[in-house]
């Protein structure tokens, strides 16, 4: 790690013993993870290592500078803080910022033993690969041979493109992987993973299809994530509310614990804290009864919810759905009726929050044709065009999108570097 | 240094080749200026987005959680109005500090303005320089391996301690050479650029704001050029004061206009503070052209003639195009001070003919 050598990364001896403790105690609750490696760092590094999405071994990019920024600007403004990151590998690997609290390292250190048991137990994850620390590292090095025979702004163009490309894969395929299915043809049309064809069938030099297959994998070992925020940050919230207040704190501590913990999930009227709708979640389910532990293994964000949300759910979180008001431009409550409620809700979680894009055929002119599975939100269309530039230019033929706009039929064509749209059905 | 940094400046270097690029666009608004620190600007920029398959506007819609009735605003506050203009823009706005050094260079490349070879020079002894002298006494940190073996086998060699065949060296006290520096003069040049605005009635907002993004361009020049470089502010409508930078871009008098008065201050303070021989003397002046009286512009014609023009470097009298002004005080320069190579002037009828403007006074390189 290129993190500064002098400046010791380690956890003081107080904090070592807590970290022991709780541990200790969190295994004795009935949680199992894999070894946890805690890091001391200041706000600045921990800023650093985020903007990397965790992995200070990443390939170099304008990208990940540009979040930096942006991070470290909010930071010295105080308009937000990371208190901890935790990384999918084993080790776990948790940084923890410097300047917590000693209370707020606990209830840190509880929340990371969370996050670690569902790395290790939730389906979604079975199959992410563990040695990621090392395999960015190799990808860095990847990148940076491919800047030193190609030139800087050659790779950064294609990585550019590429990343535009990075939500066009299929969220089932690791699982499908996992559970023993045959996969052998999951990059052939009819196929999610566009990224994973274009790497296959492009006809590209070889040193962009190592870097279309990196930004894949790289793209696949995040996907987990984004499909059980809500689950995963609930479950952690979950653990770290119930094993801090089962022992850990100290009777000075407890008005603290509850502000910081009611500051991490109070309610956002806009949009839905992962915190939050997460802890209701579990709370709701060991109340009923059910075997918290086993929905933690099998489920993602919007079949939980699918489970767990009823009416009584939605009226007692106060859950309401809201839209834009035509004539005044307002965002405003709209309803309250737990049916539409939950609808939108698992709408809005479903394939990770993304629209279906499927790839469905090559015609005989080498044309590619995709398909956005539309269900009522449109596409953004300008973006749209944009990247479709970015697979036509890979692919070397034209690209074509069929999708709909306020219910009309329409599709994007990309050829020789210019887009158009035409109102087409797609050929039945 | 953490290797984020390396990424941080890539993404910075993005950002000025966009400014380079929009350069045009910057010469023509306040946007940088009024984002002006000691050394810096900030650039707001929005943040550079990769395009993506995703979701429009049409889906304005999502699941909330917390209190209020129907027909509520979400906010809480019940004022915002999402979806106005800029409102996504504004969120994803990053500043990027640009240095106004970097800036003025941009601005010498587009406008392809020449380097100003100062006058009057002093010369300082400067601590620092470069390191590129040997010593027998340093730190460390600044030892000359490759001379300090030279040595050793030197002195090695001569005590008879030198063995072909087994060639090991091993640099005592004396042998070890340091790098060093050396102070050096170097020259010294400071300038001051003493800006005058008319800010009688018939000058408008509009007027004013070109005025100063004018001034801010040209400050942002001189600066690059000069070590050391102060400005002076002096508005006048029919009598001239001293301002603060503050005041200059936003007083605003009425009345009549004697542009002489500001050329009386201006002298006095050149005479008073800074003696030509040792200072590089910039004087702008910019007004829509209307005079008090013809007596009074042939009191500044001869003013300029045998007072300020041989003591500036550059005279530029900028005339800003007003509803009211006639412009006549421009054609009165130009026909009777038409053989002065110190004075240059320029018309500015609207935004777009500041960098014009700017080429005009900083293009002669004097």
């Amino acid at each position: 790690m290129s993190l500064d050598s002098k400046r010791s990364t380690h956890l003081p001896e107080a904090l070592r013993e807590q970290s022991a403790h709780i541990q200790g105690l969190a295994r004795a609750a009935g949680l199992d993870f894999a070894e946890i490696d805690f890091r001391l760092l200041d706000a600045h590094d921990v800023n650093g290592v985020a903007a990397y999405g965790g992995f200070p071994t990443r390939y170099p990019s304008w990208r990940f500078g540009m979040e930096f920024e942006r991070l470290d600007k909010t930071h010295q403004y105080g308009l937000s803080r990371i208190y901890e990151l935790v990384i999918n590998t084993e080790p776990v690997v948790a940084y923890l910022v410097k300047t917590n609290s000693h209370l707020e390292q606990k209830l840190v250190i509880a929340h990371v033993c969370g996050h670690a048991d569902f790395f290790k137990h939730n389906s979604w994850f079975a199959s992410t690969d563990r040695g990621m620390l090392a395999r960015m590292g190799e990808h860095s090095q990847i990148v940076r041979q491919a800047m030193d025979r190609e030139g800087q702004d050659c790779v950064e163009a294609l990585l550019d493109r590429a990343l535009s490309l990075e939500t066009l894969i299929d969220p089932y395929l690791p699982l499908r992987r996992h559970l023993g299915a045959d996969v052998r043809s999951a990059t052939n049309p009819p196929t999610f993973d566009v990224l994973g064809f274009l790497a296959v069938h492009a006809p590209i030099p070889a040193w962009e299809r190592e870097l279309l297959e990196v930004v894949r994998s790289e793209a696949y070992y995040f996907q987990p994530q984004r499909m059980t925020k809500i689950m995963n940050e609930g479950w952690a919230s979950y653990w770290h509310a119930r094993l801090l207040t089962g022992g850990v704190l100290s009777d000075s501590e407890v008005v603290d614990f509850a502000d910081c913990h009611s500051g991490a999930t109070a309610d956002s009227p806009g949009r839905i804290n992962p915190y939050k709708l997460g802890i209701e979640l579990f709370r709701s389910a060991a109340d009923a009864g059910l075997d918290i532990f086993r929905l933690r293994r099998v489920h993602n964000d919007a079949s939980l919810i699918d489970l767990l949300v009823d009416a009584k759910f939605v009226e007692r979180q106060k859950l309401f759905l809201y839209g834009q008001n035509a004539k005044n431009g307002r965002i405003e409550v709209v309803e309250r009726d737990p049916q539409r409620v939950k609808a939108k809700l698992m709408q809005d979680l479903a394939w990770g929050g993304l629209p279906r894009i499927e790839l469905i055929s090559v015609s005989g002119a080498r044309e590619l044709e995709l398909r956005h599975h539309h269900d009522g939100r449109d596409l953004d269309l300008e973006a749209a065009r944009a990247t479709l530039l970015c697979i036509e230019k890979l692919w070397g033929a034209p690209v074509r999108l069929f999708t709909r706009e306020s219910g009309e039929a329409r599709c994007l064509l990309a050829q020789r570097g210019e887009t158009s749209i035409e109102d087409v059905e797609p050929a039945a | 240094m953490l290797r984020i940094e390396a990424d941080r400046a890539r993404f910075r270097e993005i950002v000025r080749g966009r400014i380079r690029a929009d350069l045009k666009r910057y010469l023509s608004t306040s946007e940088l200026f009024a984002r002006r620190g000691d050394r810096a600007v900030s650039v707001p920029i929005p943040q550079i987005e990769l395009p993506r398959l995703r979701f429009g506007d049409n889906n304005k819609s999502g699941v909330g959680q917390g209190s209020g009735e129907r027909g509520d605003a979400v906010d809480g506050e019940g004022t915002a109005t999402v979806g106005s203009a800029g409102e996504g823009a504004a969120e994803h706005a990053l500043e990027v500090e640009v240095e106004l050094d970097e800036l003025a260079a941009m601005l010498g490349r587009e406008l392809e303005l020449p380097f100003i070879q100062p006058r009057g020079r002093h010369s300082l002894l400067c601590e620092g320089g470069r390191f590129d002298h040997i010593r027998s006494r340093g730190p460390d940190a600044l030892r000359h391996i490759r001379r300090t073996f030279k040595q050793a086998l030197k002195r090695s060699v001569a005590s008879g301690e030198w063995d072909p065949k087994n060639p090991k060296l091993v640099p005592v006290r004396d042998d070890f050479r340091f790098r060093a520096n050396r102070p050096r003069p170097l020259p010294h040049s400071s300038a001051v650029i003493i800006h005058m605005m008319d800010v009688s009635g018939s000058m408008g907002r509009e007027q004013k704001e070109i005025v100063r993004i004018q001034a801010f361009w040209i400050d942002t020049w001189l600066r690059s050029q000069y070590d050391q470089i102060e400005v002076l502010y002096i508005v006048h409508d029919a009598a001239a004061m001293s301002v603060d930078r503050e005041s200059f871009f936003h007083l605003r008098e009425s009345g009549g206009t004697k542009i002489s008065s500001a050329y009386e201050l201006c002298l006095a303070q050149i005479q008073t503070r800074y003696r030509p021989e040792d200072w590089n003397i910039y004087a702008f002046h910019y007004s829509d052209g209307d005079n008090w009286s013809a007596r009074d512009t042939e009191r500044c014609m001869t003013l300029l003639r045998d007072e300020l023009i041989p003591r500036v470097n550059q005279f530029c009298y900028g005339q800003v195009k007003s509803a009211y002004g006639s412009g006549q005080f421009k054609k009165d320069l130009d026909e009777s001070l038409a053989r002065e190579e110190r004075l240059v002037t320029a018309a500015v009828n609207d935004r777009s003919d500041i960098s014009e403007a700017i080429r005009a006074f900083l293009g002669k390189g004097r």
